[in-house]
């Protein structure tokens, strides 16, 4: 009897996590690989099967090179393992740009579309699409609807979403949506380069993150460095990103703590 | 000198014909009303009569200037045979208050001549168009009007001299031309016609008893005639690229929709979903009769197994192909793309954009990983201003870009990129186009490909532009 009760919990208890989970099976983490950043997120690690929303500081939030390159550096252990799909309505990603980064530019179908309803709605089917693991968007802005219907779109296969946010050039900056259901918010900015002792000229890409918003995590602001980034290992390491300085107080790390790390 | 260029039956009676004096004509009948020849005109009606054609057969091809070529190859059986298929094709002729002539036999020129000469409406039986052919005088072999006029004065009156004749003195007398027409008449040698569009055996065809109109029924008979093509592909194993399907209304106008499939496909569901969001373009007018559908370029396709578990390993025909070809057709084929090298140093030649799916292997060198090349690239450089270097040769040490002023921290270069002087005419290359390439990096640690056009001249002023933005 009490192991008919046992097996019946067990299943009750299953229902009960398929109802919270809305029906989809976990498809988990992606964790950076070090232990300061991923103690910020969920689940230790970006979770997979949901959106993310990047943004640009300064003039980035126009030019977007920044965001775009972490984005890219993000997702390129999803990339090999899928397709990827990039929409956008200025078509200035350069695949050789990404190639150096490490990111598959083989496994990647660019998508020009004309304007932002257009944009979504085309993540929105590359995100439900059977084999596609990772999906971005350029847009200005994503509204609590088009949030929910990303959301929707992650949840049917699992895919994970990328929304990069970007103004047109000379635009001026609209205002932010009051909500947002993004897992994410990060805030991204080239920072500046270390090269190795002895040497000129310019170091690995180094970017400032701030993770702004996590559902269920902490904030944190870190010096991010694509330190294979322009070699023939760079699509060879687990993850492309190595954490330098730990800006978690928000203040600036001492110069050579940061060299040290 | 004004000449008729046409009569009627009737005025045909009265004893005019065609390339008599205007004058002398209205001298024989006084009451007869002319009309001014209008050959563009004609042309015109020609080329629509060809498009409306379509619904008997896909391959239909112009005879100018007053005449048109039907291959009916394997789609008679969709009309209940040939004499039915000519029949229906008479009817509509004669509603549209055309005047014409039929003839059906194996080749081109037999159902020219049986046309021009025979009795209306002869159908050759397979093989038996010599017998048609041999009363039937030398002109029906589509010649010249005077190597027929030798022929005939040579006493050659009808075909069936002509074909008693052996092939070798023949050719010798009357020419390589009347030799080559004979045989395509006679189908010992093949005719190329230029058909309007590319033939396709590929066709199925729907004809309703009432005319339709109403958007639900487009939807639903663009789902019946799909579903009818593909299950003849699947049938035999093939697949299309393209579809186009055409709605024949009841006024003779033929509206034409086209879809393209990035992978030769036969599901009709998805097929017609893709004409779902284009029919809301097509007018039914009246209403509409029938309704056509042809794939083109199909190919072979493999059948493939409905899997057990669809989640492991996802095969491209169920995820991507639909979704690569919903998004070509909404957004347009140029839209969608996958980047591959090409081999060029001018960075804005290296990429090329192949289809996302089903792109020939690539030959050309993968990009080279250690070069440092942005991740954003400007299609138009943009012009610096207030650029300063120390040295000619050396990187500037600040920049205004876009209104804003930025103090070079550290850079890389130069890296020279030269014109590729083996494609152009050796006249025409010049130092101009050489580029120096720098990587710089400025105070707040934004990255920039930035380059100088052409070599240092001591008078001028270097001309600096930003060419790409780096992580």
């Amino acid at each position: 009897m009490s192991g008919f009760r046992a097996t019946r919990l067990a299943a009750l208890a299953a229902q009960i996590d398929a109802i919270q989970t809305g029906g989809r099976a976990d498809v988990g983490v992606l964790p950076f690989g070090d232990a300061r950043i991923d103690a910020c997120l969920p689940g230790e690690g970006l979770p997979l099967g949901r959106w993310h929303e990047i943004t640009g500081a300064g003039l980035e939030a126009e030019t977007s090179a920044a965001p775009a390159a972490f984005a890219a550096l993000t997702a390129s252990p999803l990339a090999r393992k899928g397709e990827a799909v990039w929409v956008m309505r200025r078509d200035d990603l350069w695949a050789p740009g990404l190639a150096g980064l490490g990111f598959p530019p083989e496994r990647l179908i660019q998508v020009c579309a004309r304007d932002e309803a257009e944009t979504l709605a085309v993540m929105e089917d590359a995100l439900a699409t059977v084999g596609v693991t990772a999906v971005f968007g350029e847009v200005e802005a994503v509204d609590l609807t088009a949030g929910r219907r990303l959301q929707l779109a992650c949840e049917k296969r699992g895919a994970t979403g990328f929304v990069i946010k970007r103004r047109p050039f000379g635009g001026t900056a609209k205002a932010e949506a009051a909500g947002s259901v993004s897992a994410t918010r990060w805030r991204i900015a080239s920072a500046p380069s270390e090269p190795p002792l002895g040497e000129f000229g310019l170091g690995s890409p180094r970017f400032r993150v701030t993770l702004e918003r996590c559902r269920g995590g902490r904030l944190g602001e870190w010096i991010l460095e694509a330190d294979r980034a322009y070699s023939w290992e760079a699509a060879d390491v687990a993850h492309p990103l190595r954490l330098v300085a730990d800006l978690g107080d928000r203040e600036l790390a001492p110069a050579s703590e940061r060299r040290a790390a | 000198m004004r000449r008729l260029s046409a009569v009627s039956a009737e005025a045909a009676k009265l004893g005019l014909y065609v390339g008599q004096k205007a004058t002398d004509a209205m001298a024989l009948v006084p009451e007869l009303t002319t009309a001014e020849a209008e050959p563009e005109a004609d042309a015109v009606a020609l080329t629509a009569l060809v498009d409306w054609c379509v619904r008997f057969s896909p391959a239909v091809a112009a005879d100018r200037p007053d005449g048109l070529f039907l291959d009916i190859s394997g789609v008679a059986h969709l009309f209940g045979g040939e004499a039915e298929l000519m029949a229906d094709f008479r009817d509509r002729l004669a509603a549209n208050g055309l005047t014409f002539r039929l003839a059906l036999a194996d080749t081109p020129g037999a159902a020219w001549a049986l046309a021009h000469f025979g009795r209306d409406g002869t159908i050759a039986p397979p093989n038996g168009q010599a017998e048609l052919m041999a009363p039937l005088p030398p002109a029906a072999l589509r010649l010249e009007p005077e190597a027929a006029a030798q022929i005939e004065r040579l006493g050659l009156r009808r075909l069936g001299q002509l074909m008693d004749i052996p092939r070798a003195p023949l050719g010798r007398r009357f020419g390589a031309h009347t030799l080559d027409r004979l045989d395509q008449a006679l189908g010992r040698s093949a005719e190329a016609l230029t058909f309007r569009r590319p033939p396709t055996p590929w066709m199925a065809r729907l004809a309703f008893f009432e005319p339709i109109s109403a958007p639900e029924d487009m939807a639903r008979v663009t789902e019946d005639v799909t579903a009818k093509l593909c299950a003849r592909l699947e049938a035999e194993g093939h697949g299309g690229r393209r579809f186009e399907i055409a709605f024949h209304r009841v006024d003779g106008k033929a509206l034409s929709l086209a879809v393209g499939l990035s992978l030769a496909g036969r599901d009709a569901r998805r097929i017609a979903r893709l004409f779902q969001p284009k029919l809301e373009t097509v007018d039914p007018g009246f209403g509409v009769e029938s309704v056509t559908i042809a794939a083109y370029a199909v190919e072979p396709v493999g059948g493939r197994q409905i899997r057990i578990d669809a989640r492991l390993n996802a095969a491209v025909e169920d995820g991507l192909a639909p979704l690569v070809d919903r998004l070509a057709n909404r957004l347009g084929p140029t839209a969608i793309w996958r980047a591959a090298p090409a081999e060029s140093h001018v960075p804005e030649l290296a990429v090329s954009r192949d289809p996302a799916l089903g792109a020939p292997e690539t030959e050309a060198r993968p990009w080279d990983r250690e070069a440092p090349r942005p991740v954003r690239l400007f299609q138009r450089p943009e012009p610096l201003e207030q650029v300063v270097a120390l040295m000619p040769d050396d990187p500037p040490v600040q920049f205004r870009w876009r209104g804003r002023l930025h103090r070079v921290r550290r850079a890389e270069g130069p890296e020279r990129i030269g014109e590729e002087w083996w494609k152009a005419d050796i006249g025409d290359v010049s130092v101009v186009h050489v580029r120096d390439y720098y990587r710089v990096e400025d105070a707040e640690g934004g990255r920039f490909w930035l380059f100088r056009a052409g070599l240092y001249n001591g008078g001028e002023p270097a001309r600096w532009w930003l060419h790409g933005l780096f992580a």
